[in-house]
């Protein structure tokens, strides 16, 4: 069952004589339950696709449909809503609020939804036992270390128990140790809880955990890999290869 | 790139945050130029000649003025100089000097208060005509104003505003040189704290600050009370008591009762927050530390202007009554002198109603109808009675027609309003009053408020109405020499007849002179109402129309301060807005939490702020005038409005922002 379909996705940025295609008409589906990474050097058009897809940034041109609902056309607050109820969110630096307490950034989402405090406290409980922060709920996000933000954040993001977690460079600010964690803990609950996750990367080690790698060139895709029965370190030497062959541009580590 | 075209463009870049600032310059300056033009104004000057106090009042008023302004300015600029802090750092991370990142920010500065200034003169000196048509329609002089363009007056403000922009310079190089170029970076949100583990001290202290207000308020309604005053029996002390407690009882209301009451409700969410809780509650929360002195200072500017405002428009407003207290009838015949104007009315055909009266003089100690507990206070001497006022029964029925007394009572009328305040009299009693050497017992009635005798008749004593036998018996056995026998007191039928009758009231006025005893050539000359009226007017329409001007002036700077702030918080959380629109809060949503975050930041200073002026006013109102609620009200109604002004325009950046946020 496809949780997310693309269809000719176009993006482009700029009046006409300026105009400038991100997007070069991106066709894809992605199924429950998968964990689909997406690669590419700097200015594919990666992190643009994820704005589309996520309902941020409207396409120029093309279909979005999340759980079978067509994002076009949507008004903002009905496109707010459904982010709220359908959506998860994890962000390269974390977004947490500074002001709220782990527990109340986690909670954030559910701020106006009416889900009962019981069932919420039950969510909570269970998640931050997966990702290992249940004893900072407490403090506040300038207190806790760069790997917990994030961990915070995934936390957040999986509150709501949405159809599909965005991940934009989830480990962009990470330390490969705090990475590697954090990857480790999605991946379980990915496959434990059958949550869709969606993940833009440059790094290798970090699409190595996804189910799928796909890899965007100028606005387009350009090819793509399945993990299938591959272990992880088969699957990071692909997505190496793919990398070459793709080009250094962009990947100077 | 020249410095010149480098200030340009960071000029043009900036005016978004630049053109409050810019406005705000402009405004305190057109209110600075037209006060002190309208102060130099021909005609001005000419209408307020009489007035000995009118140079006075206008310098003071300038005074205070140029110090509301130049603290407004000081701050505006800090306020934006720190949301600038970032773009200083970024000159000096390029490889500039902080000598030339100062060259450049002054220029910048100079060149923007030039303009501001430039601007507001032009305007300043046209919305002086303004000021001054309603400075004269206050004092109800009929008098064309001219367009004049005061050499001296532009002299001042060039020079006052000359001084400014050096201020204004100094405190931007003190600015840039102080800090380090790490701390340029994080500036904005240095101040910011958290109120982690709440302590009990800050409870504590919380509680202080409330007990503290209310002490201060419960203080000031004591403070002309001589029956309950019994701690602080130094007028000047107890002021300062009240004055200090709720001074720092606001400091700590703002500094840590709010955080008290917001934690308190907080924690009772348990981290399951309401759209409110995270827009709201925590932000302000988040910043109560910084803001605490700002608001404190709002709050406090806040209640100043309004308790000014509403003293001098109650001065106002009672004119007319404190001119009828002083001058109870249209025209007034002493000792039966002048009488002529009687008939030369009649000449002119002018309908009028006359009562005539007899007085006749006891000695009537008040303090036989004092409260007990009066009666040993300190602050009064009571021990000798003084001379008042006795007029018969049957003349006060020419006043009030159904009134009776017996055999042995009397009552008493005229009191006062300002004393009444202070030393309430208290009928049903039996007192003695002296008439030459006999006692002469008396049950007192009531207390009446009739107004018979001008003031100079009276001289704060009140008026004793008795029996006409025993008004025969004291005008007979009476051999002391009265400066005034009788009083025939003259209200016109028609007010359109008023003018003819001033001018006749005038022709007479060497007949009417009351000479005494060793005043010879100071004759005294009873004015009439309208005389009277218009002096008061003289006297107290600059007071007004100054500390209105004042008034105003606090509020707009208290207003564009709480604006600015706003402004600047705005852009503080402009990635809140970005994250919580991402994981799927609408822009209504946030916006409910952003009205609920300005009512608090708009509405508890205004509250606090009204209700200090409330209780400043209430304690020594009857000091200016006769009528307390509708000038309050008015004052306050009008205050309320121009801060509802500046919160919708608050909320309406913020919505500019949340909307812009993603």
């Amino acid at each position: 069952m496809s949780v997310l379909i693309g269809r000719k996705i176009r993006k482009i940025y700029g009046k006409k004589s300026t105009a400038q295609e991100v997007l070069k008409g991106i066709d894809l589906e992605v199924n429950k339950g998968e964990f689909v990474g997406i690669m590419g050097p700097s200015g594919s058009g990666k992190t643009t696709l994820l704005n589309v897809l996520c309902s941020i940034d409207h396409p120029t041109e093309g279909i979005v449909e999340i759980n079978g609902q067509n994002l076009r056309g949507m008004k903002e607050k009905a496109l707010a809503n459904f982010r709220r109820e359908q959506l998860g969110f994890i962000f390269q630096d974390y977004n947490l609020l500074d002001t709220l307490t782990v527990k109340e950034n986690i909670l954030l989402p559910l701020a106006i939804s009416k889900l009962p405090k019981v069932v919420a406290e039950s969510h909570l409980k269970e998640l931050v036992g997966l990702l290992g922060i249940s004893d900072i709920l407490n403090k506040y996000p300038n207190e806790i270390s760069g790997g917990q933000k994030q961990r915070t954040s995934a936390a957040r993001a999986l509150i709501t128990k949405p159809a599909l977690v965005f991940a934009d460079e989830p480990t962009g600010a990470l330390d490969s140790k705090s990475a590697t964690a954090l990857l480790t803990n999605l991946e379980s609950i990915n496959q434990q809880k059958e949550v869709t996750i969606m993940m833009v990367t440059h790094d290798p080690v970090a699409a190595s955990f996804c189910s799928r790698v796909l890899f965007l060139k100028d606005g387009a895709i350009y090819t793509e890999l399945y993990r299938g029965e591959k272990t992880r370190q088969q699957l990071f030497q692909q997505i190496l290869s793919t990398q070459s062959v793709l080009g250094g541009d962009g990947y100077d580590a | 790139m020249t410095l010149s075209r480098l200030v340009f463009r960071s000029m043009r870049k900036n005016v978004k945050h630049y053109y409050l600032y810019f406005f705000a310059l402009i405004f305190s300056v057109t209110l600075c130029f037209s006060f002190t033009t309208l102060q130099y104004n021909p005609t001005v000057e000419a209408a307020l000649k009489e007035s000995g106090t009118a140079t006075a009042g206008f310098s003071a008023g300038s005074y205070t003025l140029y110090f509301i302004i130049t603290f407004f300015v000081l701050y505006a600029n800090h306020l934006f100089m720190k949301r600038r802090s970032k773009e200083f750092g970024l000159y000096q991370l390029v490889g500039m000097t902080k000598g030339l990142v100062i060259r450049l920010i002054a220029l910048e500065n100079i060149i923007l208060f030039v303009l501001a200034v430039g601007i507001g003169m032009g305007i300043g000196y046209f919305s002086s005509r303004l000021f001054a048509m309603v400075l004269l329609k206050m004092l109800e002089i009929d008098l064309v104003v001219k367009l004049s363009f005061s050499q001296e007056a532009f002299n001042q403000s060039v020079l006052i505003f000359g001084i400014l922009l050096v201020v204004i310079l100094i405190q931007m190089v003190w600015m840039i040189r102080k800090v380090s170029l790490l701390s340029l970076f994080t500036a904005s949100n240095k101040t910011d704290e958290r109120v982690k583990r709440f302590s009990v001290f800050h409870m504590m202290m919380g509680l202080v600050g409330i007990i503290l207000i209310i002490f201060g308020y419960y203080q000031s309604t004591l403070l002309f009370n001589v029956e309950k005053n019994k701690i602080f029996n130094d007028l000047y002390v107890h002021m300062m008591v009240i004055l200090g407690s709720t001074i720092l009882g606001t400091f700590l209301v703002f500094r840590y009762s709010v955080a008290l009451i917001m934690n308190a409700l907080r924690s009772s969410r348990n981290g399951h927050l309401k759209v409110t809780d995270v827009l709201a509650v925590t932000p302000i929360l988040h910043r109560m530390k910084s803001n605490a002195k700002s608001l404190t200072l709002i709050t406090l500017l806040t209640g100043l202007a309004v308790g000014i405002m509403s003293l001098s428009y109650i001065a106002y407003y009672s004119s007319d009554k404190h001119a009828r207290q002083e001058t109870p009838y249209d025209y007034i015949l002493l000792n039966d002198l002048g009488l002529g104007f009687l008939d030369a009315l009649e000449r002119e055909g002018i309908g009028y109603e006359k009562h005539s009266f007899r007085m006749g003089m006891v000695e009537l100690n008040i303090k036989d109808l004092l409260d007990e507990s009066l009666k040993d206070s300190t602050v009064f001497n009571f021990n000798e009675g003084s001379p008042t006022n006795v007029i018969s029964i049957s003349e006060f029925r020419q006043v009030e027609s159904n009134v009776m007394l017996k055999e042995g009572e009397a009552f008493i009328t005229g009191y006062d309003s300002m004393l009444e305040e202070v030393l309430s009299l208290n009928a049903e009693r039996d007192i003695f009053v002296h008439s030459g050497d006999t006692e002469i017992p008396l049950y007192i009635t009531e207390i009446r408020d009739e107004n018979i005798f001008p003031h100079r008749v009276l001289l704060g004593t009140p008026v004793l109405v008795v029996t006409d036998q025993l008004f025969e018996n004291v005008l007979n056995t009476e051999n002391e020499e009265r400066e005034f026998f009788s009083q025939v007191g003259i209200n016109l039928v028609d007010k359109d007849d008023l003018a003819i009758a001033e001018v006749l009231y005038q022709q007479y006025e060497s007949e009417r002179g009351v000479v005494f005893e060793g005043f010879e050539d100071y004759p005294y000359v009873q004015p009439s109402y309208e005389e009277t009226r218009k002096g008061s007017l003289a006297t107290l329409g600059l007071t007004i129309f100054v500390t209105a001007f004042l008034g105003l002036a606090f509020l707009l700077t208290t207003g564009s301060i709480l604006y600015f702030k706003q402004m600047a918080e705005a852009e503080d959380e402009k990635e809140f807005y970005t994250t919580l629109r991402k994981i799927g809060f609408s822009t209504s949503h946030i916006m409910k939490g952003i009205y609920a975050k300005q009512l608090f930041n708009f509405g508890v200073p205004l509250i606090i702020g009204l209700l200090h002026s409330y209780f400043a006013v209430k304690s020594g109102w009857f000091l200016f005038g006769t009528e307390l609620v509708a000038p309050l009200v008015i004052t306050m109604c009008l205050y309320v409005i121009m801060y509802g002004v500046f919160a919708v325009l608050s909320i309406q950046y913020y919505k500019q922002v949340v909307r812009s946020s993603l």
